[in-house]
């Protein structure tokens, strides 16, 4: 009885053994599906998203490929110059046969890629490049083409729900006055303009001043700020670069000024700008924090295996959509079961994904384009030395530090 | 001995015509970009043979290519007419800026070259949107030739050959004799009768005529204009490299500079993609430092010794 028992049970052991290694993925194996990816990499937005790219990578592969097949991503540098990114779209798509085009960071060297991408018309599926007017409208009748990250009109409009909804919630937060300091450049002129059109529709005053950015060769901000300062606003805003971070706090203290509320909205932030005492309390607008991991499974997940992978924390938003990017096109095929393009595009206008960055990922139309992902950006404070999420209020990882502290009191 | 240079001229211009035939297009792209600032190389030189050192490029070639665009987006004509048109309207503002500043020399010329791009910049982006754009730019509807290399590719090969030809017209008429005169000493160029000044006009006006005619064609090749990509100062300092890599005051020092910087940058970003360009920079500073004439000047030198 009892030597039959045993042997029953090693039969169960066994078919249990079965079925689990017939349920585990199997290893991807076969002639490699590729996906393109062109990206500034001496920049580190760049870097980091080509590295989350080679993470959601080997993760795939580990869960069995791409139609079983085993992914790969060729990553090609546009040095942030237009020609090369064109110059780029041509390698992957004539040398490195790729199946889909992803990637991207500046507007600038967008524009030149239009006409290389219009040539191929693959699926592509762009995480940057957010100037509306160059790059919504030439691309809308793109049934091929996807763009992630939200436009430049979208982001203004995301800040005025936020900053509305803070404020309710808030009722000592003042939204009345605001002063915008803006780089000279297209970032900065851009987006001034777009304060100057919504602003006033929502009853807010606006003046503002341009400097010319550190990045650019500039690097003093006094004249910007000091009419800032006389203008006595309720919130500060500038438009720059990583670059003017700490020069503009520096210099904003030298003169004394410290309004109720500061905010920095640069692409990207120095990697330690957050051990400096200057950063305490500035907001800055972003679509993603580290912080986004103590409320976010997916996010939590993205940061633990991107610091392993790596030994490096993301430090850009760019890191988390890069490894959206991947993921989004590689789930589109695994669910259509085929590289069929039209089916591959239909599967991912009907897109589903928990991101990292938070949100999950849906397909919607914008002004001009039928295949808009992400529509707005969060409100984010540095507190001690963290990037806190303020808005949307279901990712609020902590309460606004209001007012901006003095610089004497900190 | 000349009819074999000749032949190796024609087997040259032959190779280079027919590349298209059997290449492809990634490497027939990454070529037109690096005969694009090939000619901006030997356009640059061809001003510095008369003793002007112009830090202009950039300027002349972002006229060039918002000259093209706008006179293609209010008109809607053929593109190489907007490319010509261009070309001609980087000239003429070239012979206006040399009219006022070509008596000056040395360092105040270089100066003055210095700051027009970012004049023409700022210029730019502060005219009404609907004429330039503003900051953001104009993409055009489509590129020229619907984006064909292999046409893109003879477009800019045509540029090139013209670029060469001039270079060589400066060096092989009368021409050379009075720029290095001018070069070497003005109060013995004028004391031979020659019209320093008006020398000087006519070659600043036919080099920025030259870069008016690449950044136009750049832009119809890429479809798109923005201030601060197409004023980039990018577009003077490397083709300044290529022609100080490949040797000074001769056509094919710059384009022995231009292949090798446009190759190697290329061959190294994709041998080592993260952090090539430190690679790629030091190349060019040992380089200037350990070869001032340049790979042309080491050539001559080897040659001599034979």
């Amino acid at each position: 009885m009892m030597k039959k028992g045993i042997i029953l049970a090693c039969i169960f052991m066994f078919l249990g053994a079965g079925i689990a290694l017939a349920a585990a993925p199997k290893p991807a194996s076969g002639d490699p599906i590729k996906f393109g990816a062109v990206l500034p990499l001496a920049d580190i937005t760049g870097k980091q998203a080509s590295r989350a790219m080679q993470l959601a990578v080997k993760e795939i592969n580990a869960a069995g490929g791409v139609l079983g097949r085993p992914l790969v991503v060729v990553i090609a540098d546009d040095e942030m110059k237009g020609e090369k990114g064109a110059a780029a779209i041509d390698k992957l798509a004539t040398v490195d046969n790729v199946y889909a085009f992803i990637g991207g960071m500046s507007s600038g060297v967008h524009m030149a890629q239009l006409p290389v991408l219009k040539k191929y018309a693959k699926p592509t599926v762009w995480i940057g490049a957010a100037a509306s007017s160059v790059i919504e409208a030439p691309m809308a009748e793109q049934a091929w083409y996807f763009h992630l990250h939200p436009w430049d009109y979208q982001q203004v409009g995301g800040y005025i729900t936020g900053f509305k909804e803070l404020a309710a919630k808030n009722p000592l937060i003042k939204l009345q006055k605001w002063f915008i300091g803006y780089e000279e450049g297209a970032f900065g002129t851009t987006g001034y303009k777009g304060f100057q059109t919504l602003w006033p529709q929502q009853g807010w005053e606006v003046s503002g001043a341009s400097f010319k950015s550190a990045l650019m060769g500039g690097g003093e901000y006094r004249a910007a700020l000091r009419q800032a300062k006389d203008y006595k606003p309720d919130a500060y805003l500038w438009l720059g670069y990583d670059a003017d971070a700490l020069p503009m706090l520096e210099q904003a203290k030298e003169i004394g000024f410290a309004p109720p509320m500061l905010i920095g909205a640069p692409p990207g932030w120095p990697a330690d700008f957050g051990k400096s005492p200057l950063a305490e309390g500035v907001s800055l607008f972003g679509m993603w924090a580290p912080s986004l991991k103590e409320v976010s499974k997916v996010s939590k997940h993205f940061w633990d295996a991107y610091n392993k992978e790596f030994n490096e924390a993301p430090a850009t938003y760019f890191a988390p959509l890069g490894y959206t990017n991947v993921y989004v096109v590689a789930n589109a095929i695994n669910k259509v079961g085929s590289l069929d393009q039209d089916k591959v595009i239909a599967a991912l206008k009907d897109t589903k994904y928990d991101s990292p960055v938070g949100e999950t990922l849906t397909i919607t139309a914008s002004r001009a384009l039928k295949n808009q992902g992400f529509t707005k950006q969060k409100i984010l404070q540095w507190k001690k030395g963290v990037q806190q999420v303020l808005w949307p209020l279901d990712f609020k990882t902590a309460e606004p530090a209001y007012p901006f502290p003095a610089w004497d009191k900190r | 001995m000349k009819i074999w240079k000749a032949f190796v001229i024609a087997a040259l211009f032959l190779a280079a015509a027919s590349l298209p035939f059997y290449t492809g297009t990634y490497l027939l792209h990454t070529i037109y970009i690096i005969m694009m600032y090939m000619s901006l190389a030997i356009s640059w030189d061809m001003l510095l043979r008369a003793g002007q050192l112009s830090f202009g490029i950039a300027g002349l070639f972002g006229i060039g290519g918002y000259a093209a665009t706008m006179l293609q987006v209010f008109t809607n004509i053929n593109p190489l007419i907007c490319i010509l048109f261009g070309a001609i309207m980087a000239g003429l503002i070239s012979l206006l800026i040399g009219l006022a500043t070509l008596r000056l020399r040395g360092i105040y010329f270089a100066i003055i070259t210095l700051a027009m791009a970012e004049i023409f910049r700022v210029i730019i982006r502060n005219l009404p949107d609907t004429w330039t754009g503003g900051a953001m730019g104009i993409v055009l509807n489509n590129a020229i030739f619907n984006g064909d290399v292999k046409q893109t590719y003879w477009l800019v090969f045509g540029i090139l050959l013209i670029t060469i030809v001039l270079s060589e017209v400066f060096n092989k008429s009368r021409i050379h004799f009075a720029i290095t005169s001018i070069r070497n000493d003005e109060i013995v160029a004028m004391s031979s009768g020659i019209d320093i000044f008006k020398w000087l006009v006519v070659i600043f006006v036919i080099t920025s005529t030259l870069q008016g005619l690449v950044g136009a064609a750049y832009t119809e090749i890429y479809g798109s204009v923005n201030p601060d990509a197409n004023f980039s100062v990018h577009y003077s300092l490397l083709p300044l490299a290529m022609a100080l890599l490949g040797g000074i005051r001769s056509t094919w020092g710059p384009v022995i500079g231009a292949i090798v910087l446009g190759l190697a940058g290329e061959y190294l970003k994709l041998l080592m993609p993260y952090g090539y360009l430190i690679i790629y920079g030091l190349i060019i500073i040992l380089v200037i430092l350990f070869l001032p004439d340049g790979i042309m000047g080491l050539i001559k030198k080897l040659t001599q010794k034979k």
